[in-house]
Parts: structure tokens; C-alpha cells; sequence
């Protein structure tokens, strides 16, 4: 068997690209892609990294940023407020809702540019009314990635990342789920993306899998087509007008096709004795395993295969699966063994990937770089092993303050029940606060392409 | 009659997004209607064993008009009588008078006015009319509501005006609003949102300050949030504004009663459901209050449990962004 420090080099060498030359490593570089195991530093030398990764970035907002520098000083913190690691949780945090609440036109440019840190480079906007695809289509042209979560209410979450935070984001959601899957990853895996193409959308729950191209040998996309905001509009809002029944027939079109073409690829592989990878929405393997049990057909995958699930666990409409229920399942119809089966959870607002451990399938934070907090109602850090508000102070983000109260409620414990990771870890399922009406990602994009399972 | 100058001048006819979201209604409340004829004909009247909607008796007293009342006789923008909007209407100067017109500062007057829209009239679902048979009636919708405010802040010398805009609610309004009658969610979630809402906005010191005179204190008090003053937006708070559809009005446009005489012709069972609902929001308000030590310890303990505050943002215009037409 490989050993672990041999399996994470050969995929650094992959994803050379996404990590920047040595020489050039700030405190947040050093904590993201310094150690080889995120889930495994010492406790003593993790907080180390994340207080200094941290507190540069914090020093970083405040001082490039007038929104958060303002919002600092209404608070009353500064800097030089920030002495020791029990400091850090002094920095003030921003509810998650502050980057649904956007204006609409030309504004928005004006928006996303008073809300990042840093220099802003020449952005050139077409048209009289540019819409939110305009609009970010031209940042991301000047070096921006803009993206956004799906938005089944009509309000996306808007992130304006620069190429750095980008590229950490990426770096992370892979490393940490290839660290996790060890050791069934490798370069010549055939993979399957149950999100939409990332080179054809700016969500960023596809946008952020663009490293998955580079990760394995073959990537098919099961939404292989242009995903835009005014789509999700079209697709989601109900509006009635006649080019939004074309683009709810052309989708409930193409939900049809994604399941067999799940299928043919699933056969062709195990003919072909392949490894193979899925990475996205639960409820479209759902929905193919469902198809496979009427058919009387499986697979048995079983030690060259892996799942990485991750946005939620609604499977149909009135329907949420228990993540064990899915494994199991995933076991039964396609043979793949249920420690490679396995949940992220992260937002668009955040670059903290956590991912489930193959033990006992908790959620295991990468501390070196992201400090984690479960709040109350007056929004104070609880102890270990109380439910509350999720909230987390990102030190992997240059462009935007990552220091964020997101809308999930959580429990964290100080360690995993089940393996010897040091590090905290949050129970498996990840739920929203009563009374928010967004969804995870997968939730979102079950909505947008309608794909109830028992219509097929 | 109405002149073509003033019906432009004063925005009579519906902004280009007004009629887009008045299309959108109309037609999604057709498909409801539609789609759903076996539960309009149960639902469209109230059966006559039902629970009965009965007004709330006004909460005010409106004084008697008399000639020595100086009355706004301005024809300046966002000072002059519009559409359902008469200022110079008798009760409403009564009325500003005895909350202080021409005697109090403008933010003073304003909120005055403000409080007693908000805390002294109630929420009912019903056609348009003039702003005296509103403060007459002591109720109505929103935009009943935000004219009485706008008519009394004019009526004071005070520069006022609309802001309306497409939402969705949080789910505390939906179930108390839209929840209580099966045809208006079944209209709400097919259009997903809320097709128009309005605020209503007064020019005090150099500054448009918000209004939101729609909910009393009760009916936030059921919904959980705060009670929120002259000054605080409801966007954000418990309606979230569908990007793009923020419109500023200094007149509500020809056309907007329209969905509401329509609903109360083909379904007014619905409407009676609905203002039966919000009654018993504001009784399970006054208990809430009650039982918190009134409406100031309510207050002060949902702000607290809020917890996070939003930071503020002032948007600067950035030279980097060029914008070429």
C-alpha cells in the first residue's frame, strides 16, 4: 500500500498550479498548504498556525477593508486587541445574511468592490442595465472569482474571491477529502461531478470542483451545460413566462438523461476494471440507485471506489435521508465499501472543508487554518457538545472577511468518539437554524432541476 | 380630472418593474384560480357556521377639522396630494394637528405619526380608498397604512414617499399571513414571493428616514422579532427584497388596488380567513408582550437574542469600475 506522505505528494505534484512557490507563503499559506495531514498536526502546533493565519488575515481586513473596519471600530476591537490564541474569538463576525443583502444593477459592481479587501484591478462593464451574470462575468475576466450559492429563495450568497482565496478554497475541499479517502485515491480514477460543469457556471458549489479536473484522470459532469443566475431564476421562481417552460422542459429533459447516462458510465467502468470517484449531490445517486434496484441491477465497486458527498440530504421532496441509510445503499447497488463513502460539509461563504472520517463518519475540522464555534442566542461560544448557531473565523481568506455566523445548527466536540484524530469535529448531520429558509447547495440544485426521484 | 401632466409628473402610471410584477400577479393568481376551482368554490365564501371576521374598534380620536388649521398647500414633489393620498383632506390635517404639525421638528412630527400608524391601526386585507376612510376605519393593508403615514407627514410640511418593492417573508409571516387561507399560499408559493410590499419613507434633516408602519407591536412580538421604531428597515429583518424590484413612488400608480378588489370579488372568504389570522396574531402578540414585562423588555430581550448586528455598508463609487454603455 502507498504510504500516506507518498499518496499526498503525488497529488500536490497534480495540483501544482493551485499552490503558490514557497518563498511567497504568508502565515495563512504556511497553515493551509504546510501540513501534509490537516486532521492529524498536534493540537499545540495546529492552534499555533491557525492563531497566526488568523490574526493575519485579520490584521488584513482591518486595515484593507473600510466595510469591516468600520463594523472593527463599531466594536470597539482592533488589531492590537488580539494578543494570544484566546483573542481570536474577540473578532467580530459577520452574520451570513450581510452578503445576501446586495443591490441590483450597477450597483451591485459597486457592491462587490466596497466589500472586498484589498486592491481592486480595472474592471470594464458592458451595457446599459448590466444584469448579476454580467456583472460578474466581467470581474471574473480581471481576475476575480466571483461566485455564489444557488439561491432557491432569489437571494444568492455573492463571495468575491481573488485567485488566491480561490485556489486555497480548492486546494482544500481536495486535499481534505483525499486525506480522508485514504488510500483509494489515485491519479487514474474515472471521475463522475454530481454538480453543475464548473468551467460553465460560477455557483460555487461547482465553480470549487474545478480542481477535480485536474485531480483524476477523467471527469464527466452531470450538469454539462451553462448555469447561470438568471436560470436559477427561470428554473426555480415559478415565473410563468413562456422562457421559463422552455427551460423547465429542456431540464426535466436532461434529468432523465443524467441518470442513464450514470448508468452506461457505471457499466463501461466495471467492464473496463476502473477506479471510480463520485463527487456531489447525494440525491442524484439516489436516484440512480433507485432506477438500478427497479432494473434488478449492481455493481460491485467495491475497493476501487469512493463517494464524496456533500449539501444536504434531502433525497426527494418529502424525504430525508439518514446519511447511514445512503451508505448502505451505496453498498448494496454499487458495491463501493462504506468507508469511502463519505460526507463534506462547507458553504460558499467559508473555505473550511470539513470531511468525514472513515471511522465513524464525523465531520473533522481542519483547524490549522479555520477556528470553529458553535454560538447561542446572544451569539457567545458555547462549550463543547452544546447544539447551537455554527459560526467560524477562516483564515484562509484575502479578499473578503471570513469571519462568519453561518444559518446551520450544529454540535461540536473537542474530539472524534470513534477515531485518534486530535482535532474537533462536528456531528455527521449538519442542519439549518429553524426559521432560515435556505437550503444546502444539493437541496438547492435538487430544487432547480426538479428531480424527484419518484417521477421517474 | 387628472391631467396627462400630473398623471406623469406623479408617477400615476406603473413603473416599468410595477407592471411586470402586476403581470406576473394577475397571472399567477388566474393559474390559482384556475388550476384550483373545486377549492375556490369551498373556500371563495365563508360558511355560515365559521368563525366571522369582526373590525377592531379604532384605537384614536380624529378631532374636528377647523379653518384655522394651517394646511400644505405645496405643489413641490413629495409634498403635493396623490393618488388616494389627499393631504389636504380634512381629517388627516385634523389629525397631523393633534400630533403636532408645524409645533414639533420634522423627526419629532414623524414620529408621532409613525407610531400612531403603526401601533394604533391595524393590518385588514381590503380594496384601496381615500386616506380619511382609512384613518376613519382605524384599519388597512399595508399601503392603506404607509399612505396614512405619508398623508400625515405631508399634511406636516414633511416631504414623503413610497418604496415598494417584490419579497419573500420569514416564515413566521408566512405562516401567520399567508398560511391562514389554502388559496393565498397556494398563490404565494407559486409566484415565490410576495408581489408587492411597500414602506414608507420621510425626508427629516437632509435624509430619507424608513418607515415601516405595517405591523404592530403585537404582531412582531408573535412573529419573534423586534419592535421596530421609525427608522428601521423591515428589509432584512422579516421581508427580504427580491433584487432589482425596490422602486421609490411618490404616488401609488393607477392599477394597484386591482389585485385586492379582485380577490375580494372572486374570493372573499380568503380575505376574511387572512384578517381573522392576523387578529389572532395580535392577541398571541399581547400575551407574548404580557408575559415578557411589557412591550420595552420584549424588545430589548429579542435584540438581544438577534445577537449578531450586520455591519454597515456605504457603497462608494470605485474608479477601477468602468461601466461602458
Amino acid at each position: 500500500m502507498i504510504s500516506f506522505d507518498d499518496y499526498i505528494e503525488k497529488f500536490d505534484k497534480l495540483v501544482q498550479k493551485y499552490i503558490p512557490p514557497k518563498k511567497d507563503w504568508t502565515p495563512p499559506d504556511q497553515a493551509v498548504y504546510g501540513p501534509k495531514d490537516p486532521f492529524r498536526v498536534p493540537i499545540k502546533e495546529g492552534k499555533e498556525l491557525q492563531f497566526n493565519a488568523i490574526k493575519y488575515q485579520f490584521k488584513n481586513h482591518y486595515e484593507n477593508n473600510n466595510m469591516y473596519n468600520s463594523f472593527c471600530k463599531q466594536m470597539n476591537i482592533t488589531p492590537s486587541d488580539i494578543k494570544t490564541y484566546d483573542d481570536i474569538e474577540k473578532i467580530p463576525l459577520i452574520p451570513g445574511e450581510f452578503y445576501k443583502d446586495y443591490p441590483h444593477g450597477r450597483d451591485f459592481a459597486m457592491w462587490l468592490a466596497n466589500i472586498f479587501t484589498g486592491h481592486i484591478p480595472q474592471v470594464k462593464i458592458s451595457g446599459k442595465n448590466p444584469n448579476f451574470d454580467d456583472i460578474i462575468n466581467s470581474f471574473n475576466a480581471s481576475g476575480f472569482v466571483v461566485a455564489y450559492s444557488s439561491g432557491t429563495s432569489g437571494r444568492h450568497t455573492f463571495i468575491p474571491r481573488d485567485s488566491r482565496t480561490f485556489n486555497i478554497s480548492e486546494y482544500a475541499i481536495a486535499k481534505n477529502s483525499i486525506t480522508m479517502a485514504y488510500p483509494v485515491y489515485d491519479y487514474s480514477m474515472k471521475g463522475y461531478l454530481l454538480m453543475p460543469n464548473p468551467f460553465k457556471t460560477n455557483v460555487f458549489a461547482g465553480k470549487v470542483c474545478t480542481i477535480f479536473f485536474n485531480a483524476v484522470s477523467e471527469v464527466k459532469s452531470a450538469i454539462d451545460r451553462e448555469i447561470n443566475t438568471e436560470l436559477i431564476k427561470l428554473s426555480m421562481t415559478g415565473s410563468g413566462s413562456f422562457k421559463a417552460k422552455m427551460i423547465q422542459k429542456v431540464i426535466a429533459k436532461m434529468n432523465k438523461k443524467i441518470v442513464n447516462d450514470i448508468i452506461k458510465w457505471l457499466e463501461k467502468n466495471e467492464k473496463e476494471k476502473n477506479k471510480i470517484v463520485f463527487a456531489g449531490a447525494p440525491f442524484i445517486l439516489y436516484a440512480v440507485t433507485k432506477k438500478l434496484i427497479e432494473q434488478g441491477k449492481s455493481f460491485d465497486f467495491s475497493d476501487r471506489a469512493a463517494i464524496l458527498t456533500g449539501g444536504g440530504w434531502k433525497i426527494e421532496e418529502n424525504h430525508r435521508m439518514p446519511l447511514e441509510d445512503f451508505r448502505k445503499r451505496m453498498q448494496e447497488v454499487l458495491g463501493i465499501n462504506t468507508e469511502y463513502c463519505l460526507d463534506l460539509y462547507g458553504m460558499v461563504e467559508g473555505n473550511g472543508w470539513m470531511v468525514q472520517c472513515q471511522e465513524g463518519h464525523y465531520l473533522h475540522i481542519p483547524y490549522t487554518y479555520y477556528h470553529p464555534m458553535i454560538l447561542d442566542e446572544n451569539s457567545k461560544p458555547l462549550e463543547y457538545g452544546k447544539w447551537g448557531r455554527f459560526a467560524f473565523l477562516d483564515g484562509s481568506t484575502f479578499s473578503y472577511p471570513g469571519f462568519i455566523i453561518s444559518g446551520d445548527k450544529s454540535r461540536m466536540l473537542e474530539h472524534c468518539p470513534v477515531c485518534d484524530r486530535p482535532g474537533p469535529v462536528l456531528e455527521p448531520e449538519v442542519t439549518r437554524i429553524s426559521g432560515k429558509e435556505m437550503r444546502g447547495c444539493a437541496e438547492e440544485l435538487r430544487r432547480m432541476i426538479s428531480m424527484d426521484t419518484g417521477d421517474d | 380630472m387628472t391631467s396627462i401632466r400630473e398623471i406623469k409628473e406623479k408617477g400615476y402610471i406603473p413603473q416599468k418593474m410595477t407592471t411586470k410584477l402586476f403581470i406576473a400577479g394577475a397571472f399567477s393568481l388566474s393559474k390559482t384560480l384556475l388550476l384550483n376551482m373545486g377549492d375556490l368554490k369551498k373556500l371563495r365564501k365563508s360558511l355560515p357556521n365559521s368563525e366571522r371576521y369582526i373590525r377592531p374598534k379604532r384605537e384614536y380620536e380624529i378631532p374636528k377639522f377647523s379653518k384655522d388649521m394651517k394646511i400644505n398647500n405645496s405643489n413641490e414633489k413629495y409634498l403635493r396630494p396623490t393618488l388616494y393620498c389627499d393631504h389636504r383632506e380634512p381629517k388627516v390635517v385634523a389629525l397631523a394637528h393633534k400630533l403636532g404639525a408645524y409645533k414639533k421638528s420634522d423627526r419629532e412630527f414623524a414620529e408621532g405619526a409613525f407610531e400612531l400608524v403603526k401601533e394604533q391601526m391595524t393590518l385588514e386585507i381590503c380594496p384601496l380608498n381615500s386616506v380619511s376612510e382609512t384613518l376613519d376605519r382605524g384599519t388597512g393593508t399595508c399601503f392603506h397604512l404607509i399612505t396614512a403615514f405619508i398623508a400625515l407627514c405631508r399634511a406636516a410640511g414633511i416631504k414623503a414617499r413610497y418604496k415598494v418593492f417584490a419579497m419573500n417573508v420569514i416564515k413566521a409571516w408566512y405562516d401567520s399571513v399567508v398560511v391562514a387561507d389554502p388559496l393565498v399560499k397556494k398563490w404565494y408559493d407559486s409566484m415565490g414571493y410576495f408581489m408587492l410590499e411597500g414602506e414608507g419613507e420621510a425626508f427629516i434633516d437632509g435624509k430619507w428616514v424608513v418607515a415601516h408602519v405595517g405591523p404592530k407591536a403585537e404582531r412582531q412580538a408573535a412573529a419573534g422579532i423586534p419592535i421596530t421604531k421609525f427608522g428601521e428597515d423591515s428589509i432584512g429583518r422579516w421581508f427580504f427584497a427580491i433584487p432589482g424590484t425596490i422602486m421609490i413612488m411618490e404616488s401609488i400608480p393607477y392599477g394597484f388596488s386591482g389585485t385586492t378588489k379582485l380577490l375580494k370579488i372572486i374570493a372573499p372568504g380568503s380575505m376574511e380567513r387572512v384578517n381573522i389570522s392576523i387578529l389572532k396574531q395580535i392577541e398571541k402578540g399581547r400575551d407574548i408582550i404580557n408575559k415578557a414585562g411589557g412591550a420595552d423588555s420584549y424588545d430589548r430581550m429579542v435584540r438581544m437574542e438577534e445577537g449578531a448586528k450586520k455591519p454597515d455598508i456605504k457603497i462608494e463609487s470605485k474608479s477601477q469600475i468602468v461601466f461602458e454603455d
